[in-house]
């Protein structure tokens, strides 16, 4: 039977949570295709194999010491091995820094369209039809392939974590990998700053619309700190240095879930929702009626930060 | 060192979007610059000629009014592009651009280095840049937060989840997609501006570099995303709107 193939990620031994959402979708899509859902692990050896085995029936491990550590030539071939030794119609990857480097160079191998950043899928007429965001979340797209095969890489959160419980067959799929061309010398840490904000009842959080860094001092750190908080922001606000790492909120920042997160300025790109949307009380304040963040907001203040949070304080 | 700078431009994403026949955004309403992640991919191309020497060509495929941008990064300090002006280009998806770019990169020769932003502000598909260095057979390394070049021997740090970075060797020719942040691009000059109006600007067809790829997706359709949980919100003017907000959040969330 044809299958849809999951690429389970492992960072440290560890399977990533994104691994888990995967394996739902592969399921899903299967079902609605007449299809069988199914994963494949890269690895030294098939110790995360095993692991994905509790969530999805049928594992494909491919075991090498060269895919002891992530590389996107290393991966490719692997997972092209396992395409090439199998009836796989679909590919199901992670929208992860990993995912996104090497997705499309597997579409490239297995000579299949690919649709990337997706949140849903949906099959009709035997063809699945994939939505995606565009233009920073404001709208949405449906796309498909008209190759055989089909590449799809899935945002986190587009759908929930598969719960362990089965008991899955693994098989080991060789590949002979070959002229790795990126070597990795490690990883490090580049978070300065010793500030935990992710313990913080209350943050308040600048973007963008912060204008500059005395502005963003002026509105949020000074509201933060009337309400006896953190001061944060998102990604703009940190690649412009108006802040330091350490108070990045977001994908590849901090994830935060405080009791009351006050967003202004900040538009609600789905990195940075992905870093707070597990906050109680979410407030958020902009001037653009249509920013993506109004969606998951509990407060919303259509407005001009530079008054509204002024005229907060006063009240406080 | 030869370096090309792949640049898009993109709507600002703080326009009003309109769309029309569930297909396309309606353009008459929309300031256009260039994709902030290719901005700073010509800053980086712009401080390795600082200090190597060598060209940094802007390749661009786009309607007459990209070159609107390209000129930008003319004035920023890049030496000449090439403007791929197709309808069959941009109609085409993610594959039939890197295709062409790739071949646009070809004919200018001798390119060691291919640099761009990891993903484009506008179809956030971030596939381009991976997809063109597999054309080439060239490595890459996505969202590059840091890179050093000695020789043909890079050092780049690719980012990671949660504030981790990977460092990453490998050798030129390669495709990097930067991140946002690992520079701080220039502004234009005034000079800038003026020598960019006479820099050189290859008007190219997809045939005239022998570009022929097909899209491998086809685009259904576009639409505003319904929200199941929209904020609520408060009207009023700033000092209404504030004080009625200070009171929910006491008394109605109870969270200050």
């Amino acid at each position: 039977m044809a299958k849809i193939l999951a690429i389970a990620e492992h960072r440290n031994g560890k399977l990533t949570d994104a691994s888990l959402e995967l394996c739902k979708a592969a399921k899903e899509i299967a079902s609605a295709m007449g299809a069988e859902p199914a994963a494949a692990v890269m690895g030294k050896d098939d110790s995360i194999a095993k692991e994905v085995a509790k969530y999805i029936p049928t594992v494909f491990s491919v075991a090498d010491a060269a895919l002891e550590v992530y590389t996107s030539d290393g991966y490719t071939q692997a997972i092209k091995a396992v395409v090439d030794a199998q009836d796989v119609k679909g590919v199901i990857v992670a929208h992860s820094y990993d995912g996104v480097d090497y997705a499309a160079k597997v579409a490239m191998a297995i000579d299949a369209g690919i649709v990337s950043n997706c949140n849903k899928a949906r099959v009709e007429g035997g063809a699945v039809i994939f939505t995606r965001n565009t233009y920073n979340g404001k709208i949405q797209e449906e796309k498909k392939v008209n190759t055989d095969k089909f590449v799809v890489t899935f945002e986190k959160g587009a759908y929930d974590m598969e719960a362990a419980g089965g008991a899955g067959a693994v098989s080991s799929v060789s590949a002979s990998i070959s002229n790795v061309r990126t070597k990795s010398k490690g990883i490090i840490e580049t978070m300065a700053g010793a500030v935990d904000i992710s313990q913080a009842k209350v943050i308040v959080s600048g973007g963008r619309g912060c204008k500059d860094a005395d502005k963003y001092k002026d509105v949020i750190v000074s509201l933060a700190q009337k309400l006896g908080g953190e001061y944060a922001g998102s990604r703009p606000v940190i690649d412009s240095g108006w802040t330091d790492a350490a108070r990045q909120v977001g994908q590849s920042g901090k994830t935060v879930a405080p009791d009351l997160y006050i967003a202004a300025g900040i538009s609600g790109a789905i990195q940075h929702v992905a870093g707070m949307k597990g906050s109680k009380c979410i407030v958020a304040i902009n001037k653009d009626p249509e920013a993506p963040i109004f969606n998951i907001a509990t407060y919303g203040i259509v407005g001009d930060l530079f008054e509204v949070i002024p005229a907060m304080k006063e009240k406080l | 060192m030869k370096i090309a700078v792949c640049l898009k431009q993109v709507p600002d994403m703080e326009s009003k979007f309109k769309i029309v026949d569930d297909k396309k955004i309606d353009e008459s309403q929309i300031a256009f610059k260039i994709n902030d992640f290719d901005n700073y991919a010509v800053e980086a191309a712009l401080q390795l000629k600082e200090k190597f020497g060598g060209e940094v060509v802007i390749v661009t495929c786009g309607p007459d009014r990209a070159a609107k941008d390209i000129r930008q990064a003319f004035a920023m300090g890049a030496d000449w592009g090439i403007h791929v002006m197709d309808p069959e280009v941009e109609a085409g998806d993610n594959f039939v651009v890197a295709s062409t770019l790739q071949k646009a990169i070809e004919s200018i020769g001798d390119v060691e280095l291919v640099l761009t932003g990891v993903q484009a502000e506008d179809d956030q598909a971030a596939v381009t840049g991976v997809i063109m260095a597999d054309l080439m057979k060239w490595p890459h390394c996505t969202n590059v937060k840091k890179l050093e070049v000695n020789g043909t021997a890079l050092t780049v740090n690719r980012e990671l989840e949660g504030g981790l970075n990977e460092v990453i060797e490998m050798s030129a020719p390669a495709v990097l997609t930067l991140q946002s942040g690992i520079n701080e691009p220039r502004y234009p000059t005034l000079p800038g501006i003026m020598k960019a109006k006479k820099k050189r600007l290859d008007v190219k067809k997809a045939a005239d570099i022998g570009a022929t790829a097909k899209s491998k997706t086809d685009f259904i359709k576009m639409f505003f995303p319904v929200s199941e949980h929209k904020a609520e919100i408060i009207e009023g003017d700033a000092a209404t709107a504030a004080a009625k907000l200070v009171e929910k959040l006491k008394n109605e969330a109870k969270v200050i």
